[in-house]
């Protein structure tokens, strides 16, 4: 009944192979195994409270397993809709009470009904694998603004004028239309606020006056972020219709990964809309996270607060450039280090993040980043540099690197700071401000290959990456085909052995027989004998003679 | 080859009480007073104080607008049930896990529901009301007073086969016949439909039920349209007041 085990818990048997998708948080669970979460969850079916008997008759670890086996093939069977409890126990035979623990035990720890959409009407108390409807209160989780919130640029930041760089520079980006020696940004409506108006929400961010006076009547600020959130929407292009949100739903639930395909399929839409349409519907983080193969959106979340919260860290440190530019990075490379720690992306987000052309390229480097250690990343940033050092003497100097140093390569932390610049262009700046009295030449060169720099590093680390997963994947194929092979090889054995069995068994049995035979020939034997001696008349007896005749040959 | 012991099916004896989480009594009032009838059924807690049925029939008369000389009866009623329950209380009952099927077959508004399904009356973690709950949840009914219809009438079913282990006890003692034929008799006389667990259980069965006989199994519910309502209402006060 249980399907053959693969070993890895993110793939079910069913012919042809389908990958399903688990939460991570269930992903001790096996086929052929009972895991001790289960033994503990439901100690009546493993004798007791000690968990660890067998049982009675009718609560034992076999019985265990094949209700829990039966439900869960029962909601792969379509895993987009919820199982119900009624829907099994007409099935299954058993105490409807154990029963209904039994599929509370799985529905909570993620192993059915995890991917399925929530259909209750009345509030009730979900499971936390699923999707959180709202973001709380306290955090905003910002959308990435669609692409043309990101043509207006300023060229790289006030402190470069008259230069225009292309638009793969993040300064302008991360700050939009702020530049130094402006007003502070206000975090609801982006315009610049005039100075003494700012006001401190309750959780650091500034707002206009005006917003807050807002805010302040509505009462709510997500409302606020909302309307924002909106008029970016709407700045970019026509506001989401339902009809356009059901049709960009078919094309998620379609073309799963491929934004192309999907925006495609929503014809009025470019991808990058409806990848922010998507997050910014209640579930959508959800189902992104459905189709990358990891159902909680952890990282996404993750690196959008944590966009944004650079963003606020940078927005306070504006005011003194200097000192906290280390104080900044170190956050960086902490917050990149944690991650990096934490959570292993799979292939299916790194291409979708690597695929979209609207993001900066410091976004993408960072993200790719994020991936691998620090110290890769520094390594690529290294090599980077020494090879744009060796191209251009004046690399050299734009990376305000004395020979010497250069030589000894003793800068893994200033490379460290480039290289994981989600403020790469403001590191220009910041270099910019430190070192004053530079011309506007010397900056001018010196951003250029402080991006290139970045660029090759980004290179860098998404090769070192992607090997990694190459030969990742190869080991993991080879522990397939293995464990297929296994698998085989005990069903043969299975197969042999059995058989043997069935001999031996025919064997004792025919030795009987053969017992049996004689022991009734010997009979008949007796029998004619008293007969003749009695001298009854014997008819001749067909079967009998025989049977006589055939005796020495048996 | 291998045998299956039904190991721990040991009765073990209790004092008597609901074999469920909550020891609520289940409480059936029909009353009928100068035309008008009040039936009504719902759990009780034997261990609130009697001022409290006073105050109870008192309020539902109220609410029901029935007039005063129902509360007598209503009262009578259940102190009646009650007693019932708390002659029983001082008794040893066994408990032992057998498995037995109870059905429901209920018309409540005009939801009509019928449905069979297996019942450990020797787990004394179960809850009649948690079942109906989500019996009334998958299957998306929305009227309130189902679930609570339901899950009476699974309590009656399951007061009905633990009073008559008890009295089964009780005659058994009576007769002196020794300590053996407790279990005998409780095991004929009371659920004669107790489930064949080996056929299930046993090495070669399989608790997966085969799916021609998923059907029996399952729940059934109807929602009658307002004019059959009427009808069905009809045929049924008549019926009970010929029986």
């Amino acid at each position: 009944m249980s399907p053959p085990a693969a070993g890895a818990a993110s793939s079910g048997e069913a012919p042809p192979r389908e990958l399903y998708t688990i939460p991570a948080s269930s992903g001790w669970f096996r086929w052929d195994e009972i895991h001790e979460t289960e033994r503990r969850a439901l100690p009546e079916f493993f004798g007791g409270a000690g968990g660890s008997g067998f049982g009675t008759a009718s609560r034992n670890p076999r019985i265990y397993r094949e209700y829990r086996d039966y439900i869960i093939s029962k909601y792969r069977e379509d895993p987009s809709r919820r199982l119900t409890f009624t829907e099994v126990r007409k099935a299954l035979v058993g105490d409807v009470t154990l029963l209904r623990k039994l599929f509370a035990f799985l529905d909570a720890s993620g192993l059915i009904n995890f991917s399925a959409s929530p259909s209750r009407p009345a509030p009730q108390k979900k499971p936390d694998a699923e999707a959180i409807l709202e973001a709380p209160v306290g955090l905003q989780v910002t959308p990435r603004p669609p692409a043309s919130y990101f043509v207006e640029e300023r060229g790289g930041g006030g402190g470069e004028n008259g230069f225009r760089l292309p638009p793969l520079t993040s300064y302008s980006d991360v700050f939009g239309e702020w530049a130094p020696g402006r007003g502070p940004i206000c975090g609801f409506c982006g315009e610049e606020c005039s100075d003494g108006s700012v006001q401190t929400l309750k959780d650091g961010f500034k707002v206009c006056s005006n917003c807050y006076a807002n805010d302040e009547s509505t009462g709510e600020a997500n409302k606020h972020l909302g309307d924002k959130k909106e008029r970016a929407d709407n700045h970019a292009s026509s506001a989401w219709s339902d009809a356009e949100t059901l049709v960009l739903l078919e094309g998620v639930l379609k073309h799963g990964d491929d934004w192309d395909l999907i925006s495609q399929h929503v014809r009025t839409k470019n991808r990058s809309e409806c990848i922010a349409r998507l997050i910014q519907l209640p579930f959508g983080e959800h189902m992104l996270g459905t189709i990358n193969g990891k159902s909680d959106s952890k990282l996404h979340k993750n690196q959008t607060t944590e966009r944004k919260v650079d963003k606020y860290i940078v927005k306070e440190s504006s005011s003194q450039p200097t000192e906290t530019v280390d104080g900044m990075q170190i956050d960086e490379n902490k917050n990149d280090t944690d991650k990096s720690n934490e959570e292993r992306p799979t292939k299916h987000r790194r291409l979708f993040s690597s695929i979209d052309p609207t993001v900066s390229l410091m976004e993408k480097l960072v993200l790719l980043t994020t991936s691998s250690s620090p110290d890769v990343v520094a390594a690529a940033a290294d090599a980077a540099i020494k090879a744009l050092g060796n191209e251009n003497p004046l690399a050299r100097k734009a990376f305000h690197l004395s020979e010497k140093e250069y030589r000894t390569r003793a800068f893994s932390s200033i490379c460290a700071r480039q290289g994981d610049g989600i403020v790469g262009g403001q590191d220009a700046e910041m270099l910019g401000h430190s070192v004053p009295g530079n011309k506007k030449g010397k900056m001018f060169i010196s951003t250029t290959y402080q991006v290139r720099a970045a660029v090759a590093t980004a290179l860098g680390v998404a090769a070192a990456r992607a090997k990694m997963l190459a030969n990742q994947e190869e080991r993991e194929m080879e522990l397939l085909m293995a464990s297929i092979i296994e698998t085989q090889l005990r069903k043969i054995q299975y197969k042999i052995k059995h058989f043997e069995e069935l001999e031996l068994i025919m064997d004792q049995e025919y030795a009987t027989i053969q017992q049996i035979k004689a022991s009734l020939v010997n009979e008949w034997l007796q029998v004619l004998k008293q007969a003749f001696e009695a001298g009854v008349p014997i008819p001749r007896d067909e079967v009998l003679m025989q049977l006589f005749q055939n005796k020495p040959t048996l | 080859m291998k045998t299956v012991s039904l190991g721990a099916n040991r009765p073990s004896a209790v004092k008597f009480r609901m074999p469920t989480r909550d020891n609520l009594v289940p409480i059936r009032v029909d009353v009928e007073v100068d035309g008008q009838r009040y039936r009504d059924a719902f759990t009780w807690n034997p261990s609130d104080p009697d001022s409290e049925i006073i105050s109870f029939a008192k309020r539902t008369a109220k609410d029901l607008k029935l007039p005063a000389n129902f509360v007598p009866q209503m009262l009578h009623s259940i102190q009646g049930q009650l007693a019932e329950f708390r002659s029983y209380e001082g008794e040893e009952m066994q408990i032992r896990e057998k498995i037995v099927p109870l059905k429901i077959d209920l018309r409540i508004n005009n939801t009509v529901i019928r449905d069979q399904f297996l019942w450990d009356i020797g787990n004394l973690d179960s809850d009649p009301e948690e079942f109906a709950r989500t019996l009334c949840d998958d299957l998306n009914i929305t009227d309130p007073e189902v679930g609570p219809a339901i899950a009476v009438s699974i309590r009656e079913q399951l007061y009905e086969i633990a009073s008559q282990s008890v009295s089964a006890m009780r005659e058994a003692r009576v007769s002196k016949k020794g300590r053996r034929a407790p279990e005998f008799a409780s095991n004929s006389k009371a659920m004669h439909n107790s489930l064949d667990l080996f056929k299930y259980f046993g090495s070669k069965g399989s608790v997966v039920r085969k799916r021609k006989e998923w059907y029996l199994y399952e729940p059934v519910v109807d929602v009658a349209r307002k004019e059959e309502v009427g009808a069905i209402d009809a045929t049924e006060e008549l019926s009970s007041r010929n029986a």
